[in-house]
């Protein structure tokens, strides 16, 4: 059978309460945490509101802020699951990151003090890794970094890698702070209302928040065998691309609704079973017009009931899916109807129209058994997820029978290492109306999704695919970075500490969020299957293939691009002199995208194979010495092999992506250990360390060497920010 | 203030905040159509570029006064206070 997933602890801090007994109280009274904002500077701004958390005994002060709300609401959670158990992971989303450490290391050099502090708070990679370390965890950990559908996608992920056997228990959720980078964005693109929001109503643009919300995600089996209070199953979910414009959606509702039927499908239920929607509902004209089109469509003619609680806690951008998921759970455990608040009586009249047949929840809260209840987050990007909450006993389903792997092309584009400390990439126009980019779209991209763009069309051209409206649906993309977008990322910033909140660009923060590069990707080609960007260290670059691959076994997609996208910049390069990680190793920059495509696909196309794809694994450490780096990557290469089937004498070449300080001695002495008939190939030899560029491109160049029959298995290998991921390739 | 000057000045913002090549933009290059391609995103850079560089606010302006260099130059010129 399948295995299940269930919700057995729940954690949260957000603008309407510290905890969830306070919060869900919140939500029952119809409280709102709109006020007056403190913690950025609105000086000239049109509008002045937002959802702050007030709260001042927030641990850990070494920590971004992002990493101290979610460590608040790990905490909770952790207690409500009762567990000591150490081997549990991390799976965080995040909108901005380490946001507000960017502000304050930028604000400080302004008044010209060097706050090297923030540098390692500064890059959404570092979020789990701080969470864990806190907790002294040694479960697989991400960053799902996909704008404000991220805290919905990081529970759904969680999901993915309990069914692949890559943990039992996982702190999953999202976490973003209150950012000047937000607000004054945001306020760029007149999408602030001046009001308190007022979603599924008035509709004239967001109010922000900031919080985390954290629930355990746990193995039915598991659960049980420990006595857990168990919640609710997560009964199904589903992640799609819009592939339509990086800052609106469709207002077809096209991408909204097949993202809410993957889920219905996953779940094996009918619109009819779903007794409560928590929409995404964020108060903006765009989204709640194509969200009532798309929630009318699917479900007119039901009795669901549909509520936006951003009435009260305002938008949590990647902790919005999150602490909306937990409010779902608490939803469905305890038959209440959170509403949505700021009806007028007027109002009510004007609602009845656009309610139709639905139960549009407004200002009061409900008693209405739930059995199953769903929550959805629509994102900057296009990315759209969809996940569902059952307390009812489902019908078990069948473990869909594994489906084999196969490498079919790749893209890359990389800096050459010539020996200067920096090696840089300089893309210009030609190379882009070469590949049939107009002006348009090319104006609108940042360096890293000029990247990410070549390589990923480079990549589907070399496996010979075209997207067409027969197999766009079927075709997504998981992007892996450490840095992400951090040129446009501190551009922005240093622009409004310059002249203040005012002077955000609306040009520029759509760039911001680390998925734009996925988004402009999916706009350009069209493709509309699953999409996902994971922030987490160099190996973030093979981590994104391991996910993808996951994608794919669950059936909707045939093929997956995966891909490690990086950058240079004045930030980086200071970072990586400074911390002295990369010892004398040029530092490069760089976009690698492998395509992978199931069997079924391979041979109704009659695709080129390079290799196939045996085994994979993901394991990390917090630098305990109860779990070692040393054991994690030792885990990583034997738990990746174990699961292709494979020994150790099998492999006949190792790729790894090491670090330079003390910790990457560590690691290339166990792999000298378990590999010592065979020499480990570094491949940023040519290109400079181009981070998760290079993790992925180790990968692409095993392929093509099996394919070449110069070896038959490869194992791939990268560590960064205390994960490992290795992966098995075979002829 | 000069026609020309203006017209020059909002050249170099297109071109720096708009990443618009500066070898294809003419004062008379379409910019919402055509190769160049503008969107409503962009709309609100060259608002807030124009009001930021010659204290005019464009917000809600007809769309005619955005077709191209000239007409951004011509409705600046005309709403300069002096």
């Amino acid at each position: 059978m399948k295995k299940r997933c269930v919700i057995t602890g729940l954690g949260i801090i957000c603008p309407i309460g510290n905890n969830i007994e306070e919060s869900w109280n919140s939500i029952k009274n119809g409280r709102s945490g709109i006020a007056k904002v403190k913690s950025v500077n609105t000086e000239g701004c049109y509008a002045d509101l937002g959802g702050e958390v007030h709260y001042d005994a927030l641990p850990a002060p070494q920590y971004d802020r992002s990493v101290r709300l979610c460590i608040q609401a790990a905490q909770e959670a952790i207690q409500d699951a009762g567990i000591q158990d150490k081997e549990v992971g991390v799976i965080v989303g995040s909108c901005i990151g380490g946001a507000v450490s960017i502000d304050e290391y930028l604000t400080a050099q302004k008044q010209g003090i060097q706050k090297d502090d923030c540098i390692v708070n500064m890059a959404a990679s570092s979020i789990a890794n701080h969470v864990s370390a806190y907790f002294g965890l040694h479960g697989a950990t991400a960053n799902i970094v996909n704008a404000c559908a991220a805290g919905t996608m990081s529970i759904s992920y969680a999901c993915d890698l309990i069914r692949s056997g890559n943990g039992s228990m996982f702190l999953a959720g999202g976490t973003d702070p209150f950012s000047s980078l937000a607000f004054a964005g945001f306020h760029a693109l007149h999408a602030l209302s001046v009001e308190s929001c007022s979603p599924l109503n008035h509709s004239n643009g967001i109010t922000l928040g900031e919080g985390s919300g954290i629930l355990l995600v746990e193995e039915y089996e598991h659960a049980v065998a420990r006595g857990a209070k168990i919640y609710c199953e997560v009964a199904g979910y589903g992640v799609n691309g819009d592939a339509y414009h990086i800052t609106a959606p469709d207002p077809t509702g096209q991408g909204q609704m097949d993202v809410i039927r993957r889920a219905l499908h996953a779940a094996g239920v009918t619109p009819d079973d779903i007794d409560y929607v928590n929409a995404h509902g964020t108060g903006t004209a765009k989204n709640d017009e194509a969200e009532f089109l798309s929630l009318h469509t699917i479900f007119d003619g039901t009795d669901v009931s549909v509520s936006s609680t951003k009435s009260m806690t305002g938008h949590c951008l990647g902790a919005a899916g999150a602490v909306e998921a937990v409010f779902t759970v608490k939803a469905v455990s305890e038959n209440v109807l959170p509403p949505t608040i700021g009806y007028s009586e007027e109002d009510r009249t004007a609602l009845e129209e656009k309610a139709g047949g639905l139960d549009f929840v407004a200002n009061d809260s409900r008693s209405k058994e739930i059995s199953m209840a769903m929550s959805n987050s629509f994102a900057f990007g296009g990315t759209n997820a969809s996940i569902i909450f059952a307390k009812k006993e489902l019908q078990p389903q069948d473990t869909p029978k594994k489906k084999r792997i196969f490498i079919t092309g790749f893209g890359q584009v990389m800096s050459q290492d010539t020996g200067t400390p920096v090696a840089g990439l300089t893309l210009d126009m030609k190379d882009f109306t070469e590949r049939g980019v107009k002006l348009g779209v090319f104006r609108k991209l940042d360096k890293f999704s000029q990247l990410q763009l070549i390589s990923g069309i480079d990549a589907l051209s070399c496996a010979k695919i075209s997207v067409t409206e027969d197999n766009e649906r079927k075709i997504g993309m998981i992007i892996g970075t450490s840095a992400g977008p951090v040129t446009e990322v501190s551009n922005f910033q240093k622009n409004i500490c310059e002249k203040g909140t005012t002077a955000g660009s609306a040009f520029t923060f759509p760039n911001t969020v680390y998925n734009a590069a996925g988004g402009h990707f999916s706009i350009f080609m069209k493709t509309k299957g699953y999409c996902a960007t994971v922030a987490n260290g160099t190996q973030a670059g093979i981590q994104s293939i391991c996910y993808a691959y996951d994608v794919l076994q669950q059936g909707n997609e045939d093929i997956m691009l995966a891909a490690g996208t990086d950058e240079g910049s004045d930030m980086v390069t200071y970072f990586y002199e400074h911390s002295g990680i990369n010892g004398d190793r040029t530092l490069g920059e760089g976009s690698s995208t492998i395509c992978l495509e199931t069997e079924a696909s391979v041979t109704q196309r009659e695709a080129v194979t390079y290799a196939e794809v045996a085994g994979y694994a993901c394991t990390h450490s917090s630098g305990m010495e109860d779990y070692t780096e040393a054991t994690a990557i030792k885990d990583a290469v034997m738990s990746a092999l174990a699961k292709a089937d494979m020994q150790t004498e099998d492999v006949d070449a190792v790729y790894a992506i090491t670090g330079n300080l003390p910790d990457g001695e560590a690691q290339r002495a166990v792999l000298s250990d378990i590999f010592p008939h065979v020499e480990t190939i570094d491949v940023r030899q040519q290109t400079g360390d181009c981070r998760a560029a290079s993790a992925n491109a180790q990968v692409a160049e095993a392929a093509q060497a099996i394919y070449q029959k110069k070896i038959a298995v490869a194992l791939a290998v990268s560590y960064g920010c205390g994960s490992y991921s290795a992966i098995v390739l075979k002829g | 203030m000069e026609k020309t000057e203006v017209a020059a000045k909002i050249k170099a913002m297109l071109i720096e905040n708009l990443r618009i090549p500066e070898e294809i933009l003419e004062d008379d290059s379409e910019l919402f159509g055509g190769d160049i391609g503008l969107d409503s995103v962009d709309s609100l850079e060259i608002i807030a570029g124009i009001d930021d560089m010659f204290g005019v606010n464009m917000t809600g302006v007809d769309k005619t006064n955005f077709r191209d260099i000239n007409a951004l130059a011509n409705y600046v010129v005309e709403h300069a206070e002096a």
